[in-house]
């Protein structure tokens, strides 16, 4: 899961001179992940994996790493 | 027949071109826009001009001239170089006055050339100006091509194809034909609601006059805190956007109708991607609010974010790319009428919006010289006669108004911006 989103998040959102150098704890949002591509992640993990995000959790806790994602896609449900 | 040397016009080239024409047409210079930093220094002036000649000479869309290839446009290479053009403050006047005074003239001055740069120099410092012609290129790729100016490996920096282009090729005809129905309803339900504005009037010689808010580092922040409280993480431009329809329906609009439409960008590109330099690489939104649902402060941002959210769940942001790729082929005129008027005949957008977001040179500053300040510039059509420009210098927000004079009312927008920045900051006053 976490290579899915780390692909599209380089490929679509972020520019990053080495993407496999980002770590799964780096910050996203100091990366560059902006309120637009914050909404399209989210977009692309719900069809991806078929879960429901809540709108209500939505903060940088959950969406600030490639672990904190991971996290908070498995805990509303992919299995 | 193309010349190999010519580049076609992307969608958003063509996009941005059209409402050029139309600048033009009502005797204005056109779509230029304009960055203007002020530095703490004057930067190595040669060196600046050796790097002009470095860009014309690696990307030769940066001096080239439009031409019509059948029904589409391209950019011919002329080979032009790009001098700096140096302006000099008197020493007599105050010299921020001064300086944007001198901002004004130049970017008030009748032009044909895409890209233009400007040295005005202050008692120590100064402001360097860089202005564009968007068919030539997007906000983005403006700081790209600041970034370019002052980088120490300039060889990094390469074109690539039209990043609209490569989305509209992953697409089968069919995922083409069904996004462009979708963004066809979208339009048809933008513009069933008639847009309040900030003139009546059409036409006459206008000139654009500029207000530069700038908001401390306190008052930033305050604002990045309130922006997530309402909109979260997602929404912060729709903040500004909420704030801005609310200041104009408090103060009343001079033009007053059913309710507000901002369209608004975004963009394409990867986030602090230096590629590509040129072209423009947008899609559009649109932010809509009944007067009635203005009025109610809470209750317009969770609307505007749930229609943002919907929006971009329902693939509307990307539904404009086959939309803007078959108005390829329409005349600017005809695609102008489809792009600005609503069912009633009447103007689409109550403002012109950008979100350029942070722009920083904090670490080596410009040719390593630090940026002190920054303000930006925007023609646009009439009406509405208004723009508002939003960017951040390492982490302090401007808000940049351009407008047209006589068309806008200073005293009116005088009091919108004082109660937009109220609303901004949620101050008491509310």
């Amino acid at each position: 899961m976490k290579e899915k989103l780390k692909n599209f998040i380089f490929a679509e959102l972020i520019y990053h001179e080495d993407p496999a150098a980002f770590g799964d704890d780096d910050n996203l949002l100091d990366a560059g992940l902006d309120s637009m591509g914050i909404m399209r992640l989210i977009m692309f993990a719900e069809k991806e994996f078929d879960v429901t995000l809540p709108d209500t959790e939505i903060e940088p806790d959950n969406v600030g790493s490639l672990n904190s994602l991971e996290n908070w896609i498995r805990r509303s449900g992919h299995a | 027949m193309t010349d190999s040397t010519d580049k076609l016009f992307n969608p958003g080239d063509y996009f941005t071109y059209v409402l050029d024409q139309e600048i033009r047409n009502a005797g204005m210079p056109g779509g230029y826009c304009g960055f203007a930093l002020q530095l703490a220094e004057a930067p190595d002036l040669s060196g600046l001009q050796r790097r002009l000649d470095l860009l014309v000479e690696r990307f030769p869309q940066a001096s080239a001239v439009i031409q019509p290839r059948g029904k589409r446009f391209a950019w011919v290479a002329t080979g032009n170089p790009i001098p700096l053009e140096l302006h000099q403050c008197q020493s007599s006047a105050d010299e921020a006055d001064e300086t944007q005074r001198l901002l004004l003239e130049i970017f008030n001055r009748p032009e044909s050339r895409p890209l233009t740069v400007h040295w005005i120099a202050g008692a120590d410092g100064g402001t360097l100006l860089l202005i564009w012609l968007h068919p030539l290129l997007d906000a983005r790729g403006c700081k790209i091509l600041l970034d370019f100016l002052s980088a120490e490996r300039p060889e990094s920096f390469k074109e690539s194809p039209s990043l609209i282009e490569a989305k509209l090729a992953q697409w089968s005809f069919w995922k083409k034909l069904q996004l462009f129905f979708k963004a066809k309803r979208h339009n048809t339900a933008a513009n069933s609601l008639d847009s309040c504005l900030p003139t009546q009037v059409e036409q006459g010689p206008q000139v654009l006059r500029l207000k530069v808010q700038r908001f401390d580092a306190d008052q930033s922040q305050r604002i990045a805190k309130l922006a997530q409280q309402y909109t979260g993480l997602t929404g912060r431009t729709l903040y500004y956007l909420g704030c801005f329809m609310r200041a104009m329906e408090l103060v009343g609009p001079p033009a007053a109708k059913d309710g507000y439409c901002i369209p608004y960008a975004f963009n394409l590109r990867r986030q602090n991607a230096p590629t590509p330099v040129f072209g423009n690489h947008i899609g559009c939104l649109f932010a809509r609010a009944t007067r009635q649902q203005v009025r109610d402060r809470n209750g317009l941002f969770t609307h505007l974010l749930s229609e943002h959210k919907q929006v971009v769940r329902d693939e509307l942001d990307l539904a404009y790319l086959p939309l803007m790729w078959l108005g390829q082929w329409l005349a600017p005129d005809k695609y102008a009428k489809v792009l600005r008027k609503q069912h009633s005949g009447g103007e689409l957008s109550s403002l012109w919006f950008s979100d350029i977001g942070e722009l920083s040179w904090n670490k080596k500053g410009f040719l390593g010289v630090p940026v002190t300040n920054l303000s930006l510039m925007c023609w646009m059509t009439l009406p509405p006669g208004l723009a508002l420009l939003a960017s951040q210098l390492d982490g302090k927000l401007v808000l940049s108004y351009s407008y047209l004079s006589p068309a806008i009312d200073e005293a009116w927008l005088d009091a919108v911006i004082a109660k937009m920045n109220s609303e901004l900051l949620e101050t008491p006053e509310n």
